[in-house]
């Protein structure tokens, strides 16, 4: 009787109801039908794209061009150059900096240290902020004319240079960039020690481990779902980068991206498939490292 | 009246206006047999820039003044101005309105070519005398020599400064005419505390307007038009050259130069906080609009002479106007709204509501211009070639994407100039052929 039970259930499990089977196929099969029309057609596209000549208005004026456009950024183009650094300051200071500060912020609040809750919400509330608005927000305090610089009584003329400046526009950008990537991260990390056993902390405590041995050897291998994702977060938000910098430079390459690169060459008067193979350059720099890190993982996870 | 429309109750108004206009365009056209050609339907009008700027009021009422006149009523909608030049291409494929404030070359001609922009040389001929044969060639395409644009008004780029500021410094203002002059003019300003030559490069392109006169005065008007156009190379001496004058004047510079724009550069002339700057006139609107007084006070000069064999024989003066989309839902409408934009009547309406542009039309009255607007036309008469300016003469793939880089590498690092010479031309040279 019982293995006929067991038998029947498994039997209306496979073979799902006519009901069963429309509501299935409508919830994953229209977003992914949504997905290959609006996300990897164009994707597709934009790369045959990268290989041809074209102006962006008549089919018929496609031409082929091999790998002109990619020899073109990569031999041609200095601006090129500029922006690949800027994107890989940008991953190493979220890397190295950015993301590791909001983990140990997590950490410590998890510790419920007084007026935690207080912390909490002060690195928080950057997060609720777009790129772009903070981009909108700093920009009107720090251009000439901003804010900041009229308290610091500086009219247009004598503004002190900060996006135009070499020196340090970049640590300014990484700064309110961090601003908001470290509360983002600060949450993230939280919500997972929510969820850690506080057992093995206090087991960990009682076997007399410093609180960084703690850390490394307990709390962080033991969190290694939220690490991956955070990785993947850091990894996506530094090479995807635009908004915050195109509100402060426009589509003027003052200070250039990989995406603001591929936004000038399609937008504005000069519109060349050049922009294609930027934005292809961008897609595989951000796909493959990710890739390569899941499938390393997933594969040690099957072991 | 024209009716202004934001955002989101654009829509529901353009299904009206669309309903609306198709069922008069077919009347219309039964009409148009029994006599006089009467175009009739709503036309959609894209004004550039704010709401609040002086430009779009002037726009609305000259707008206005069509409707007066024909009935058709027009639906004015503002957008901000460097998004609609980006998404230029992208708004004329899918529904653009009819018609919207244009600059004539290669930004024309190019789209035209494309099939983007409508013929409105119908419109340009019954124009006729009132535009003068330069201002028609201006806005002819070369390749199939018809216009698709209809050229209003026009400004020179020179030398702005305030006359009072001038006076302060015990300078003549009106003789400005050499290079020593200018870096006279410079040093005293610097020396008062003030920045000598105003400059702002943030948009990538200000400084532009620099480099053009530079290249017209040192190396004359051909080899600038036919640098732009690849007949000449950019690591020539002759460039070097140019890239030398502008070094030269990089010490009395703001030292802001990448952190502000245009409009940075406007203010501080309009806060009396910078001796001279090369701008283009259209900013005189500004100065208006905050007092007569700081109207009266903006002068112009032509920037002065450094090569005797050139004189002071060239100038960029960009000519503006409007166009009008070929997938425009009312391109007939939008084509007569356009010729009455650059018609009399239009003109007379667009300054009575303080347009200090100055127009193309001989029928315009230019006996009622202010000191400004003559001394504008005056620096626009000195000149034997006039130039688009180098965004408009050159390809859009290479003004923006190449020389702008170029020129905001420059000023951030003079050393390199070598290797950026060498880039620029290189950056030609790669360029697909059109």
């Amino acid at each position: 009787m019982k293995t006929a039970a067991v038998n029947k259930n498994v039997r209306s499990r496979r073979s799902l109801s006519r009901n069963d089977r429309f509501t299935l196929s409508a919830f994953v099969g229209i977003p992914t039908l949504l997905q290959i029309v609006f996300l990897w057609a164009p994707t597709l596209i934009t790369v045959v794209l990268s290989f041809t000549y074209w102006n962006g208005i008549n089919v018929s004026d496609i031409k082929w061009a091999g790998f002109a456009n990619y020899k073109n950024i990569f031999f041609g183009s200095p601006v090129f150059y500029d922006a690949l650094k800027n994107n890989v300051v940008w991953l190493l200071w979220f890397t190295f900096l950015a993301t590791p500060l909001g983990i140990l912020l997590a950490y410590q609040f998890d510790r419920k240290i007084k007026g935690h809750q207080i912390y909490e919400t002060i690195f928080y509330i950057p997060v609720v902020l777009s790129l772009a608005i903070i981009g909108i927000i700093w920009n009107f305090m720090l251009q000439p004319g901003g804010f900041v610089q009229g308290v610091m009584g500086r009219d247009i003329g004598n503004a002190i240079s900060i996006w135009g400046n070499y020196d340090i526009n970049s640590y300014v950008i990484m700064a309110l960039a961090s601003w908001r990537h470290i509360g983002y991260i600060m949450l993230l990390y939280l919500a997972g020690l929510k969820a850690f056993d506080s057992s093995l902390r206090e087991a960990s405590a009682i076997d007399g481990a410093t609180e960084w041995q703690t850390f490394r050897k307990i709390i962080f291998p033991t969190m290694r779902p939220v690490n991956v994702i955070i990785l993947v977060i850091t990894i996506i938000d530094s090479l995807r980068a635009f908004d915050l910098v195109y509100i402060i430079y426009g589509t003027s390459t003052a200070w250039p991206l990989l995406n603001i690169l591929a936004f000038q060459n399609f937008a504005g008067q000069g519109i060349s498939m050049k922009g294609a193979a930027y934005s292809v350059i961008a897609l595989v720099l951000c796909v493959v490292p990710i890739l390569v890190y899941l499938r390393n993982v997933f594969k040690e996870d099957l072991q | 009246m024209s009716d202004v429309n934001n955002g989101i109750s654009r829509r529901s108004v353009l299904k009206g206006a669309a309903i609306g206009g198709a069922g008069l365009v077919a009347g219309g056209s039964l009409l148009a047999g029994c006599g006089k050609k009467q175009v009739t339907g709503d036309v959609r009008f894209t004004i550039r820039g704010n709401l609040s700027d002086a430009g779009a009021k002037i726009a609305i009422a000259a707008n206005d003044a069509y409707t007066a006149k024909t009935g058709n009523k027009v639906i004015s909608q503002a957008v901000n101005s460097d998004d609609f030049q980006n998404n230029f291409v992208q708004i004329l494929q899918g529904t653009p309105d009819d018609a919207f404030g244009w600059m004539a070359g290669w930004r024309t001609n190019a789209r035209a070519d494309a099939g983007l922009l409508a013929d409105v040389s119908e419109q340009v001929k019954a124009l006729g005398s009132s535009l003068s044969a330069a201002a028609i060639q201006g806005a002819t395409n070369p390749t199939d020599g018809k216009q698709y644009i209809i050229p209003t008004t026009y400004y020179p780029w020179g030398l702005h400064y305030r006359k009072s500021t001038m006076q302060e410094l015990g300078l003549d203002p009106e003789s400005i005419s050499t290079w020593d002059d200018l870096i006279k003019l410079c040093e005293a300003t610097q020396k008062k505390g003030l920045v000598g030559y105003a400059l702002g490069d943030k948009g990538g392109w200000e400084a532009m307007g620099t480099f053009d006169i530079l290249n017209m005065r040192l190396n004359g008007y051909q080899f600038h038009i036919d640098l732009l156009n690849g007949k000449e190379q950019w690591t020539d001496a002759k460039v070097v050259e140019v890239f030398n004058y502008m070094g030269q004047l990089a010490p009395y510079m703001n030292k802001n130069v990448l952190d502000i724009s245009w409009d940075g550069m406007r203010d501080l002339l309009l806060q009396k906080k910078c001796g001279a700057m090369m701008m283009g006139s259209w900013f005189a609107n500004d100065f208006l609009a905050k007092s007569q007084e700081d109207y009266d006070d903006l002068w112009i000069v032509p920037f002065p002479e450094i090569n005797p064999e050139h004189g002071i024989d060239s100038i960029d003066a960009p000519l503006d106007g409007i166009s009008v989309a070929a997938n425009g839902n009312n391109v007939e409408g939008g084509a007569d709204l356009a010729g009455f934009l650059g018609s009399k009547e239009g003109i007379d309406a667009a300054v009575a509501a303080g347009d200090t542009n100055i127009y193309i039309s001989s029928e315009f009255d230019t006996s009622s211009y202010d000191a400004f607007n003559k001394q504008k036309l005056a620096v626009l008469g000195a000149a034997k070639n006039i130039g688009f300016f180098l965004d408009r003469d050159t390809r859009g793939d290479f003004a923006g994407p190449v020389v702008g880089p170029a020129i905001q590498s420059f000023l951030k690092n003079p050393k390199d100039l070598t290797k950026i010479l060498d880039s620029t031309q290189a950056q030609w040279d790669a360029l697909p052929a059109l």
